[in-house]
């Protein structure tokens, strides 16, 4: 086997610039699968991250009423607690449960101002301030300002949003909006923070105000639209669930409400998570092609061979050996090829994990359907190394059997005799 | 005992629809410490005969007894490749050496394949048959660092190094000039007489019959004519 080995390892220097053309074109495709991984996983946990802290948490808790009038913001079906005993109790009984970290409620409604004679469209946020900043990475995205206060008629405004309000930190705003008797009303709050979320969709439309003066203005006391859970990973939510109906079956609000995972409250997430299927299965088939640079070569090296196969045969090597001569060298391309494209795919990851890459006028077109951080930062991990390097080595092995196999079956008369 | 024996031995090949005889109804006996020579024209069967004693092909019809109780046409292709390791040895015309191999190691290949020997001894073998073809002090040379005469005698020391009994030569001199061909020849001859191997050489060159003890013709895949013994009628 070391002979087998030593010969196959001299045979690859016999054609050097071949050697290093399969090696680099496996070195590409396995640095382009680690940077594609690991920018798709940026991506994706980008967005999950974003989906989970503006949207749906780990798990949602929502009036059975309310899941197919979300859009709408409508504050007929809102969650109050269990028998009506109010969302905070609600909320302080599930932190007691054990896999809950953080409950918080969200009083979410429709508004608007009218600056002059234009008229724009915003969403309200009723929330607890200190919640949500253990909920959301809000207190990193001020951009003047504080938060607001509980029991304070303040309001902190997206960037976008205050600038084509045309008002600016301190100034009173007055907004408009429907409460859950369905009357007009408006109120002044002053503005105390701006927050850059860097996502269009949030920036132009979103303000927060105080939980309580949320309550108040829309007159549904102690209540909020809903429930935010967060648990300690994402992939945690479907052990929690019944935990959490179980409370809710437990204090005769099963139901009432509806507790969904973040994965039900967004089927777009669902797709997400194919989408990561169908691009190992891309991964694969661009190592595949590369693949195919080292068949070609193999075939190549075979045919140049044969007499010398017809050699080797005749002095009594056996097909076996000849296949793991031939699978040696294949081999040996497919794991340097790799390893080479492993370390400088995981470099080139590494530096843009820092860096980032700045998406802004594609996500200006897509945020409004989509929360997508306009800067992707690809996640850099030794696992997707491992994984490539693994993935380019075993498939390049895998391919280069076809040649060998056909080295190996050649009838040593016949290659003999091949000019 | 004879070495080899042939019985009505045939090869056919199938080219498409059409069956082409390469070899028909061969019977033959080969003694142990022969040195003969196969010869005959283009596309007379030569090497389809010679392929079929050295198992590289197996006959469509007829038997081969080697040592008189192993029938060689009955073996597998695993089988027929052991045989060959242990008991054949092959000089092809083009000499065949691996490139990257230094002409020691092209000559070690024959041994390294063979359970049993040690590296102590692979190397003892092999540098005392280098020596024997006049190769000492070459040992390190790649196949491109040596001439012509120079590869063949390493071709020549890779087919004897394991002491095999039978020596297939398939036109070893057809690419040499007639002073190495001689050279090659006196060493084929030499090794003959020294270890006793028995040689069967194809050729069609009359400088190689001449060496031969026993001359063997073949026309159209049948022997036309088989004579041994010394000063021979070589055909010019």
């Amino acid at each position: 086997m070391k002979f087998l080995m030593t010969l196959a390892g001299r045979n690859l220097f016999r054609n050097k610039m071949r050697t290093i053309v399969s090696i680099t074109a496996i070195a590409i495709a396995v640095m382009v699968v680690v940077f594609a991984r690991g920018l798709v996983i940026g991506v994706l946990d980008s967005s999950f991250s974003l989906y989970v802290q503006y949207d749906s948490g780990h798990i949602k808790i929502i009036d059975e009423d309310y899941e197919n009038k979300t859009e709408l913001l409508s504050l007929k079906h809102y969650v109050d607690g269990f028998e009506g005993n109010g969302v905070l109790k609600m909320a302080d009984r599930l932190e007691e449960e054990e896999g809950v970290q953080l409950a918080i409620p969200r009083l979410k409604f429709g508004a608007m101002a009218s600056p002059g004679e234009e008229i724009i469209r915003m969403m309200g946020w009723g929330v607890i301030p200190e919640s949500e900043f253990q909920f959301t990475k809000i207190e990193t995205a001020f951009e003047q300002g504080r938060m607001v206060k509980m029991g304070k008629r303040e309001i902190v405004l997206g960037s976008g949003l205050i600038s084509s309000l045309n008002k600016k930190l301190g100034d009173n705003i007055t907004i408009l909006y429907k409460n859950s008797f369905d009357a007009f009303k408006g109120s002044t709050f002053k503005i105390v923070g701006v927050v850059d979320h860097y996502l269009p969709l949030i920036n132009n439309r979103l303000f927060y105000i105080p939980l309580d003066q949320a309550q108040r203005i829309l007159i549904m006391e102690d209540g909020a639209t809903e429930v935010l859970i967060k648990t300690k990973s994402m992939g945690e939510a479907e052990q929690v669930k019944p935990i959490i109906q179980q409370v809710l079956g437990d204090n005769e609000s099963r139901d009432k409400y509806l507790v969904q995972t973040w994965s039900e409250a967004n089927p777009t997430l669902k797709l997400f998570n194919i989408a990561k299927y169908i691009y190992n299965i891309i991964y694969i088939l661009l190592i595949l092609l590369a693949g195919v640079v080292v068949i070609n070569t193999m075939i190549m090296i075979v045919k140049e061979r044969t007499q010398e196969i017809g050699m080797m045969s005749a002095l009594g090597l056996k097909s076996r050996e000849i296949l793991i001569i031939f699978i040696i060298e294949g081999t040996f391309m497919g794991i340097v090829g790799s390893f080479l494209g492993a370390v400088s795919g995981s470099i080139f990851t590494k530096y843009l994990s820092i860096h980032g890459i700045d998406y802004t006028e594609a996500v200006g077109v897509v945020s409004g359907e989509f929360l997508m951080n306009p800067t992707i930062y690809p996640v850099f991990n030794v696992e997707n190394m491992i994984f490539s390097f693994i993935l380019g080595s075993v498939i390049t092995t895998l391919t280069c059997i076809i040649p060998a196999r056909r080295a190996a079956k050649l009838e040593p008369s016949e290659a003999l005799r091949d000019i | 005992m004879s070495l080899l024996k042939l019985k009505n031995v045939e090869k056919v090949y199938h080219q498409g629809k059409i069956d082409v005889p390469a070899i028909r109804g061969i019977s033959l006996e080969i003694e142990k410490g022969e040195f003969t020579t196969i010869f005959g024209p283009s596309g007379s069967g030569k090497t389809t005969l010679l392929n079929i004693i050295g198992c590289l092909d197996k006959p469509t019809d007829g038997e081969i007894y080697y040592e008189a109780e192993k029938k060689l046409s009955t073996l597998t292709k695993n089988e027929l490749s052991n045989f060959r390791r242990y008991n054949l040895g092959f000089i092809f015309q083009g000499h065949n050496l691996i490139p990257v191999l230094t002409a020691f190691e092209n000559v070690e290949f024959a041994i390294r394949i063979i359970d049993g020997i040690s590296k102590k001894e692979r190397r003892e073998k092999v540098l005392d048959i280098l020596n024997s073809v006049g190769l000492e002090g070459l040992e390190d040379r790649r196949p491109n660092e040596l001439s012509g005469g120079q590869k063949q005698r390493v071709a020549i020391a890779r087919a004897l190094v394991k002491n095999p009994k039978l020596v297939l030569a398939d036109e070893p001199t057809a690419n040499l000039d007639s002073e190495n061909s001689q050279e090659v020849l006196n060493i084929m001859l030499k090794m003959n007489k020294k270890l006793g191997t028995t040689f069967i050489f194809s050729t069609h060159d009359p400088q190689v019959m001449e060496y031969a003890k026993r001359l063997i013709e073949i026309r159209d895949g049948k022997v036309t004519h088989d004579e041994q013994g010394e000063n021979l009628d070589v055909p010019h």
